[in-house]
């Protein structure tokens, strides 16, 4: 008995002590990203242009959602998440994670997430509201969700009658060509292209940017991290941004990120052709400026997918910040 | 106030148990040995030490105790952690949490940094060797130039002036902080601190982690001094030590490098010379002061950090002893709790949610957990009925007359039978995530041992059953179910098809085998004399054979539900609209931890729930197991 309750106080000490000791010295930087999501920044990455410049080594891991991403940073397994979705972003800093966003990653039109509804349901746009009452497979919590939830709204139909199926995109477009799910929401290039076979657009990639649609990927940054190492921050945000300048230009190799992004060629081409990234100066002027557009869309996100225990900040400039831009 | 009495009430019966158990030692007549299974019998009050414990450690992991004593010291220690937080930027320039300056930490990389890149482009032998002169040279002087930085002579008497400035500012803040009448606000300050205190919900209320805005004067006082140390760690940080000396040399290393990069095309002579200049802003940002410079800033903040921690009084041992392995930390003006706080809810707020969402007009996405829906009986009676029964009855379906109605006939009328199309009482029917998942369960096991126990006694008793089939069931049941499930759902769909059929996969691999283990294991002898009392094949199965192979089959039933259980759940994760899987899935995604722990909760509930029914159909039906 006594060995019981010296193990248990032991293991209570240890617990309290190990605590007390959460600082330590920046020795890497570890950075999120995702794979078959080409960016600029990549070639950057392949040629250790990150870690010359921060002058510890990066250690760079892929996820496979931004909820993840979310998960490792306050474990305290992340300190950088880039071109993480503004989705998993609001839902992360609802629920009071200590994250902040300092920059814009990509912008995107909606042919890189859509929602793609069956041709064998006989539904469109036109008479949307059938789709109340059907099967719809949605990766709840992502930037689908987000356009999953727009697009109801564009078309007519109510969100809240269809039976979401939380399913991955490529789950999702198996549903659809098997004739399970009546629409399927999805991002990513391949998932996409499957589920065109069986299905076309709800909105094509025009309506979509008409009715106000697009995506944003942002980088994020946790608190410590940011209050440690400010230059770090600062670094990382102006070299992508100089291989942004450097996409735009023209001269990105795009070998090397397309290898890195485990695509093909011609995908990456296609991919990159639908994303925007924003230089410093349009990001300040036109997204993080109050009343811009990130602010606006960080404000509908945060009460669309607010719930009784995560409810909506009342003012989401708190978790942006524009110091770090260059 | 609940946890309170809970936490003392399982205090005192832990105690209680154990003193009983004790007495009971010393009283207790016993003459078993060790290794008698007498020994480990009875012992109830054991199980409630056990589960004492269990919840002692919930309650206490999770803070709940802290919450439920000391339900101000979690907004209290928010304000401590925005002290924390505002100090934390200074706080790295020294060795107060590392073990380094951090101008030493960043000189001593650079040096080897600017080192490594002199090495790297020596020996490039792509590089011409002009270039490579040009590039050391830059390094050179940036190398150089560092001593500009950290020299005591060019430091500017305005930088001086500003961290003297501050170093005051500091030193104030240390003096007034212990007194009564810190902080001083106006009456402005006060009225918008109160406006904010009326809306402001306690802690752990739903939507409301841990309230923000200080409700007790401790609390204002760390507020207000969170609000001073930001002011200045900001305008320390504003400040560079960008003296004349530096900008001299630095500006010469800029125009050097320009002149070298204009007319530069792309290639390797450009990535390199970005990289120098990279390395020569790194340098430019980087807060690097000469080494005794900020002495007394380091003091000042060591000074406050004294006072600080002092002022906490209580809050310092109750952070230590009840918020085990975390604290409040503060990001801005929000406050969350980190540690096991976040992930373990606490058992109050657990409760809560959980009672919240049983109310059928709540439950989880619109979905109730557990209710009732009335439904038609017809509608039962025409999911049962295959509708083919219409098309084998006699005569043809009607056909509209000519006044545009139809008339119905006998066929038409068993039609609308076997379809449900008629008007029926309603009955009760259960629905809901909870039922759903139990359900799927339910089928999956049910038809998994009416085809499964069938097979196996015949797998167990023939030759050409046990060879025929044995392929078959090998291959399959060695492979772990969920590898089958992405299969399953294309194939069955996404609806509770796929998922029954899933489970039926499970429960069927383990009836087959354990029916035929009991089959074959039947005792030769037993079989012989129901032979020589002129039993028939049939009488044999039914009289002997099966009731001898019950134990084998029921511990396969109780094995297979285990089984069933892990795969529903992950099958639920795959493609889900209802279910305990599915609610868990989505509430990770919306990082819900009272939910997933619910959702965790019910399981091993309906888990314990179904093991404890077979162990009773066991002693029930087979109370010769286990007795030869």
């Amino acid at each position: 008995m006594k060995k019981i309750i010296s193990l248990f106080l032991g293991s209570v000490v240890a617990l309290v002590i190990s605590a007390s000791m959460a600082y330590s010295a920046a020795t890497q930087v570890r950075v999120a990203f995702f794979l078959e999501w080409a960016t600029p920044n990549q070639e950057a990455k392949v040629k250790k242009v990150f870690d010359d410049a921060l002058g510890v080594p990066v250690k760079w891991t892929n996820f496979a959602t931004g909820g993840e991403m979310t998960e490792a940073m306050l474990s305290g397994d992340i300190d950088i998440s880039y071109s993480q979705g503004l989705t998993p972003f609001v839902n992360a800093v609802n629920a009071k994670a200590p994250i902040k966003l300092v920059d814009i990653a990509v912008t995107y039109g909606m042919g890189n997430t859509t929602c793609i509804v069956s041709n064998a349901s006989g539904i469109t746009k036109a008479n949307a509201a059938q789709l109340e009452g059907k099967k719809v497979a949605v990766p709840v919590g992502t930037m689908a969700d987000y356009v999953f939830k727009e697009t109801m709204k564009v078309v007519g139909a109510d969100a809240g009658k269809v039976t979401v199926v939380d399913m991955n995109p490529e789950d999702g477009s198996a549903a659809l060509q098997n004739g399970d799910v009546a629409m399927a929401c999805l991002f990513g290039g391949k998932s996409i292209e499957n589920a065109l076979k069986a299905g076309t657009r709800m909105l094509s990639v025009k309506e979509a940017t008409d009715a106000g649609i697009s995506g944003i990927d942002i980088t994020s940054v946790t608190n410590k991290f940011l209050k440690e190492n400010p230059g770090m921050v600062r670094t990382f945000v102006e070299i992508t941004h100089e291989y942004n300048a450097k996409f735009r230009a023209g001269k990105s190799n795009m070998n090397i990120i397309a290898k890195d992004a485990a695509m093909d060629l011609a995908g990456t081409k296609k991919q990159m052709g639908g994303f925007g990234f924003p230089d410093a100066a349009e990001i300040k002027s036109k997204y993080m400026n109050k009343g811009g557009i990130l602010m606006k869309y960080l404000d509908v996100m945060g009460n669309m997918f607010a719930t009784a225990e995560n409810p909506a900040l009342k003012n989401y400039s708190k978790v942006v910040t524009t110091k770090y831009l260059p | 106030m609940i946890t309170g009495f809970v936490t003392f009430f399982t205090i005192f019966a832990v105690v209680g148990a154990i003193l009983y158990g004790r007495r009971l030692i010393k009283t207790e007549k016993s003459d078993a040995v060790f290794g008698n299974p007498e020994r480990a019998k009875g012992g109830i009050h054991w199980v409630v030490v056990g589960s004492s414990f269990l919840l002692l450690s919930w309650l206490y992991y999770s803070w709940d105790i802290a919450k439920s004593f000391y339900p101000k010291s979690a907004n209290e220690l928010c304000q401590v952690a925005k002290v924390n937080e505002s100090l934390l930027s200074l706080k790295y320039l020294f060795p107060i949490v590392e073990r380094q300056h951090k101008s030493t930490a960043i000189i001593k990389r650079e040096n080897i940094n600017i080192e490594d890149k002199i090495i790297l482009i020596k020996k490039d032998s792509n590089l011409k060797s002009e270039d490579k002169e040009i590039f050391i040279n830059i390094l050179r002087n940036t190398k150089q130039m560092i001593p500009s930085l950290t020299d005591e002579r060019y430091i500017e008497d305005d930088t001086k002036n500003i961290i003297n400035e501050l170093t005051i500012r500091l030193n104030q803040l240390t003096k007034n902080f212990p007194k009564d009448s810190y902080p001083d606000l106006s009456e402005e300050e006060e009225n918008e601190i109160n406006e904010g205190l009326n809306k402001q919900l306690g802690w752990g209320a739903t939507g409301m982690e841990v309230p923000p805005l200080p409700e007790s004067k401790i609390g204002l006082k760390f507020h207000a001094a969170a609000a001073e140390l930001n002011s200045i760690s900001d305008e320390f940080f504003e400040m560079r030590n960008h003296n004349p000396e530096y900008l001299r040399q630095s500006e010469a290393i800029f125009i050097e490098i320009k002149e070298y990069m204009d007319g530069l095309e792309d290639g390797l002579e450009l990535d390199y010379i970005k990289d120098i200049k990279k390395l020569v802003r790194r340098i430019e940002y980087a807060s690097i002061f000469p080494p005794n410079t900020l002495n007394e800033l380091e003091n000042a903040i060591r000074d406050f950090d004294k006072v600080q921690n002092n002022e906490q009084g209580n809050l310092r041992i109750i952070d230590i002893f009840l918020f085990p392995a975390g604290t409040i930390v503060a990001s801005g003006p929000q406050c969350s709790e980190a540690g096991p706080g976040r992930w373990l809810p606490k058992p109050s707020d657990t409760f809560r949610i959980f009672g919240e969402m049983l109310k059928p007009s709540v439950g989880y996405k619109m979905i109730p957990m557990l209710w009732y829906e009335m439904m038609g009986v017809n509608k039962i009676i025409g999911f049962i009925l295959p509708d083919w029964i219409a098309d084998i009855m006699p005569g043809k379906y009607p056909v509209h007359n000519q006044d545009g109605t139809v008339d119905p006939n006998f066929k038409s009328k068993v039609l609308d039978i076997v379809t449900g199309e008629f008007e029926a009482f309603k009955i009760p029917v259960p629905t809901g995530h909870i039922w759903d998942s139990f359900l799927r369960v339910f089928l999956g096991l049910t038809l998994g041992i009416i085809l499964g126990v069938p097979l196996g006694l015949f797998m167990g008793l023939n030759r050409f059953a046990k060879g025929f089939f044995d392929p078959m069931v090998e291959l399959y049941r060695p492979v772990p179910p969920l590898a089958w499930a992405p299969l399953v759902i294309t194939v069955f769909g996404i609806d509770n098809l796929g998922k029954v059929f899933l489970l039926f996969m499970v429960s069927f691999s383990i009836m087959i085998i354990s029916a035929r283990a009991g089959a074959s294991g039947t005792q030769l002898s037993k079989i012989h004399a129901a032979h020589s009392l002129g039993a028939n094949k049939w009488q044999i199965i039914r009289e002997v054979i099966f009731p001898n192979s019950l134990p084998e089959i029921l511990t396969g039933i109780r094995v297979a539900v285990g089984m069933c259980w892990g795969t529903l759940v992950a099958a639920e994760f795959l493609a889900g609209t209802t279910g305990i899987g599915f609610v868990e899935n989505v509430a990770r995604k919306y990082m819900q931890y009272e939910v997933i722990w619910i959702t965790i909760f019910v399981m091993g509930m309906l888990g314990l729930l179904f093991d404890v029914t077979i162990r009773k159909i066991i002693d029930k039906t087979i109370p010769w197991r286990g007795k030869g």
